[in-house]
């Protein structure tokens, strides 16, 4: 079975719900002594949305930042996939979110990729490559 | 003998009208005691009630038409505001709803709560009503309106619709906050707005947060403020200056980054500003001139008592001969009614 995990996360941007993975799915598989080259395009269910790279702590740590900048409320949900946008976030939030989680992860994000940062997965994402990068 | 008579009810009249557009004048002919000039006033005006009884038809019959509007001059902005609080009607709102694009609606939508979606709803009415209000050839529906963005992501109209209209070359930009949504327009030149409330806390220490982002020479101003709240107001109006300058530019933040470049006042005028590229390697006077050699204008107003709101146009030097933006604001409510800020009544903010 063709191993969506083992795709790099940092390669599926735009983030489509429904359709997964295209030129990375180039596997060459053997049952039994055939092999053949697999290019699997398949339809997941619309529910099953890419799993995000970034390990479970770091989203959370984001959505705590995200939190308190926004000033949510405890009822507002706010998981991997949603949109700073979507709570309201205009640039200037945006900007201090990015200061906030610099401060959190002890880390410097450039400024292009702070401003392209659309979504707590994608932070979360940026922080773990660049946490990597400092390590 | 009477012709038909006006304003006729709206059945009977669109008979007519039909009738006049396929059969060219046989119902004024039918009148032979008429004169000729009168007979052409009279089916111009025909023609014209049957222009805007289809408008009408395709609005509610609730709401009126828009009313057109002259074009900005070069180097002159207008300036459109809406306040969401004076806005309440859900008939009029449901009315907006129904002039947005599949994908508008579906963008509002995903917004969370009823305030979110109502502005993003507002801001798209804005757009759309203003931009079709200009046009003063033809009448333009605003939900046909179509809109792309160019490379970087700017939102700009696409006139592919309107082909063989003499469409003025129309630039706009919009920028929202919760308590108000603008949106500038000029001709010819890119221009940008930002608004932001005056009040607005940021959560973070402001020179800390300049430091991090604005240019030395802008922390070093901000620095020099004693009192915290000043120089929060003055945080606020350079990054409403900044910000319209980037998106003036169209280009995305990667291609002028905050730090990159210095906003200032003007030495001896009111609202005017400067900006300058910064670099490393400035160190005599005369690179820091060249630096600072036009190519855009600002202006800063204060909006409502409550916004700073910033313009950047581009500067065309040669026709403008270094004037000051004029700036004509009006706040205003679709389909309802538009209010001219006076001059006076908008502080330049010094």
């Amino acid at each position: 079975m063709a191993s969506i995990a083992a795709s790099s996360s940092t390669s599926l941007q735009a983030r489509p719900r429904q359709l997964v993975i295209a030129a990375n799915q180039v596997r060459c598989f053997s049952y039994g002594r055939r092999s053949h080259l697999s290019f699997n395009l398949r339809q997941l269910p619309t529910r099953l949305s890419v799993s995000c790279a970034a390990k479970p702590e770091t989203v959370d740590k984001v959505c705590a930042v995200v939190r308190k900048q926004l000033s949510l409320k405890e009822a507002d949900e706010i998981t991997a996939a949603t949109k700073f946008a979507a709570l309201g976030a205009d640039s200037l939030d945006t900007v201090e979110i990015v200061m906030g989680l610099e401060e959190e992860f002890g880390i410097e994000m450039a400024e292009e990729k702070a401003q392209s940062i659309a979504t707590v997965e994608q932070a979360a994402e940026l922080i773990e490559e660049l946490l990597l990068e400092k390590a | 003998m009477t012709l038909v008579s006006f304003p006729p009810s709206p059945a009977r009249h669109f008979a007519v009208v039909v009738q006049v557009n396929y059969l060219s004048l046989s119902v004024v002919d039918l009148v032979a005691a008429v004169p000729l000039e009168k007979k052409k006033r009279l089916s111009l005006e025909l023609m014209r009630i049957s222009v805007m009884s289809q408008l009408q038809r395709s609005f509610s019959m609730e709401f009126p038409s828009l009313v057109s509007l002259k074009l900005p001059s070069p180097m002159e902005t207008h300036l459109w505001y809406i306040r969401p609080d004076e806005v309440k009607s859900p008939s009029l709102l449901k009315h907006y709803s129904q002039l947005l694009s599949p994908s508008e609606k579906d963008q509002v939508s995903q917004l969370r709560g009823d305030a979110l979606k109502k502005n993003a709803l507002l801001a798209r009415t804005l757009v759309r009503t203003t931009i079709a209000r200009y046009q003063t050839n033809n009448a333009v529906d605003p939900r046909s309106l179509m809109f792309k963005k160019n490379t970087y992501g700017k939102p700009e109209v696409d006139w592919q619709n309107y082909k063989n209209y003499n469409n003025p070359p129309l630039h706009f930009n919009i920028s929202h906050t919760d308590s108000l949504i603008a949106c500038g327009v000029t001709v010819h030149v890119p221009v940008g707005i930002d608004v932001e409330d005056k009040e607005r806390k940021i959560k973070h220490d402001v020179l800390a947060f300049a430091e991090r982002f604005y240019s030395a020479d802008e922390v070093q101003f901000l620095s020099t403020i004693p009192d915290p709240e000043v120089q929060r107001k003055e945080f606020i109006k350079l990054w409403t200056l900044k910000e319209a300058y980037v998106k003036a530019l169209g280009k995305g933040f990667s291609a002028a980054p905050f730090n990159t470049f210095t906003i200032q006042s003007k030495a001896g005028t009111k609202g005017e500003y400067n900006l300058c590229k910064t670099s490393e390697m400035t160190t005599s006077s005369l690179e820091k001139t060249n630096n600072c050699n036009g190519g855009w204008k600002f202006s800063l107003l204060e909006l409502a008592d409550s916004h700073y709101a910033a313009i950047c146009i581009e500067d065309d030097q040669a026709s403008s001969g270094g004037a000051p933006m004029r700036v004509i604001v009006r706040k205003t409510i679709p389909f309802v009614e538009d209010e001219l800020i006076s001059e006076s009544k908008l502080l330049k903010v010094v």
